[in-house]
């Protein structure tokens, strides 16, 4: 059997993050091993994903229709919103089964040195989301880095005169780790951001 | 080999899932970069020390020439978290990172610029003039990196200015950007991109290239002689890097966006 075909899928496996060489080649292999509709079903998805996947027209989450899954969900709070950086985020929130409002997704964050500016970022349609809407409560979820951080207060010095409340999720210690090995900055947030119990 | 020193962190580059590079500037070898494994994940342990502005104690492996040594430790000293939590001051911040970053070449020790970064950000943070932090901060900048304009007397006949001292501060100079000086009325009849510049400022710029960082917190300067040195000191650092740092952009979009 020629090398070539599996050489050339090791090759282009290798294009995805986290991928080494030898990571592709065992992928290469299993898919050689696997029923010819599982591989089918496999690179179906990857095409249809790529062919119909866009944004939500109301929040910018990834979906394959005008409206995602979440924004035409009846049973959800249409006054609150969820404001993280990326689609994926959303995905990292709703594992919690805790929020049940609707999200906006922001496309990035604010990064002065990469020239990423407040225009490069879908923060004026959240605050026309939030006038047309209605919206009562905005939850800033941004990473807790940098980026992420100027990205909340900017968004917080343009809601802030809107009246309407606005969070951002607490800064603290992971769950599972020891007080010991967290840096100054991290404990102080959590001191900070303590609650009465 | 293992290296020790204290570094700022400068910029962060995403690389993979979880893992950075981050630019430095170090006390003992100037700007390097380094390859920090996960520092995004949650539990990592670097926790928040690779974020930009961070001073820290800094531990590198590698190999001597390595281009991108392993991070295998970084102690805060100073965050300076309170500057990049806020965006205005972070945009300040940015423009010297970015500055240094184009400036200055990889692994040329500064100990001088090492020491002014700091002393910025010690200024940014105490909320001293800061608009008087940061043209010091680029004024001086300029000096040690040998790029400092001349503003003392004509850059094309070298008569002094301010030799004969007008009756007042507001007499204007005219800066030549791409001479970076001043030239004189009888020299100056070049059509080249020109910034005016009152003779109080040329004065006050000639006393900053002498002061020393922590004589900022007892001066006052009059508004006039920072916007004319401002205009004249950034007009001068876009003509040295052909193009204005990509942070300024920012700074202009805040500025035209301001209400």
């Amino acid at each position: 059997m020629s090398q070539g075909i599996i050489d050339n899928l090791v090759a282009e496996l290798t294009r995805l993050p986290g991928i080494g060489r030898k990571s592709a080649q065992r992928l290469a292999f299993f898919i050689l091993s696997m029923p010819a509709n599982e591989a089918k079903s496999i690179a179906d998805a990857i095409i249809r994903v790529k062919e119909n996947a866009r944004f939500c027209s109301n929040c910018y989450n990834i979906t394959d229709s005008d409206s995602c899954a979440i924004c035409t969900d009846s049973s959800r709070d249409k006054t609150s919103i969820c404001v993280v950086e990326e689609p994926s985020n959303i995905i990292a929130v709703e594992r919690t089964k805790i929020f049940k409002g609707l999200y906006h997704v922001l496309l990035g964050a604010l990064s002065p040195l990469d020239g990423i500016t407040p225009d490069k970022l879908r923060i004026d349609e959240l605050i026309q989301r939030i006038k047309r809407d209605g919206i009562k409560e905005v939850i800033l979820a941004t990473n807790p880095n940098t980026k992420g951080e100027m990205t909340a207060r900017y968004i917080t010095e343009l809601i802030k005169p809107l009246g309407i409340e606005i969070s951002r999720i607490a800064y603290g210690l992971p769950i599972g780790s020891d007080i010991e090995f967290a840096d100054e900055v991290t404990l102080s947030k959590a001191l900070e951001g303590r609650r009465t119990l | 080999m293992l290296k020790r020193t204290e570094g700022i962190v400068l910029k962060t580059t995403v690389f993979g899932e979880a893992d950075l590079i981050v630019a430095f500037l170090t006390k003992d070898f100037g700007i390097m970069r380094g390859f920090a494994k996960s520092p995004r994940k949650i539990k990592s342990r670097f926790g928040s020390s690779l974020e930009p502005l961070t001073y820290s104690r800094l531990s590198f492996m590698g190999k001597e020439d390595s281009n991108l040594p392993r991070i295998t430790q970084s102690d805060i000293i100073k965050p300076f978290n309170t500057i990049r939590e806020d965006y205005s001051s972070f945009l300040k911040a940015a423009e010297i990172i970015d500055i240094a970053l184009r400036f200055l070449p990889e692994r040329e020790p500064h100990p001088e610029l090492f020491s002014l970064m700091l002393g910025t950000l010690k200024g940014l943070e105490r909320e001293t003039d800061d608009r008087l932090s940061y043209l010091y901060h680029k004024i001086k900048f300029l000096q040690i990196a040998g790029l400092a304009p001349r503003l003392d007397m004509c850059g094309r006949c070298g008569c002094g200015l301010m030799e004969r001292p007008s009756a007042h501060n507001r007499t204007k100079h005219i800066f030549y950007v791409s001479h970076g000086a001043v030239i004189c009325s009888e020299c100056g009849r070049d059509t080249g991109q020109a910034v005016h510049i009152s003779e109080g400022a040329l004065r006050f710029y000639a006393s900053l290239l002498k002061w020393p960082i922590m004589s900022l917190e007892r001066i006052k300067a009059p508004e006039m002689f920072i916007r004319d040195l401002a205009l004249a000191i950034d007009s001068h650092i876009r003509y040295v890097l052909g193009t204005g740092p990509a942070s300024a952009d920012a700074v202009i979009y805040k500025i035209m966006t301001a209400k």
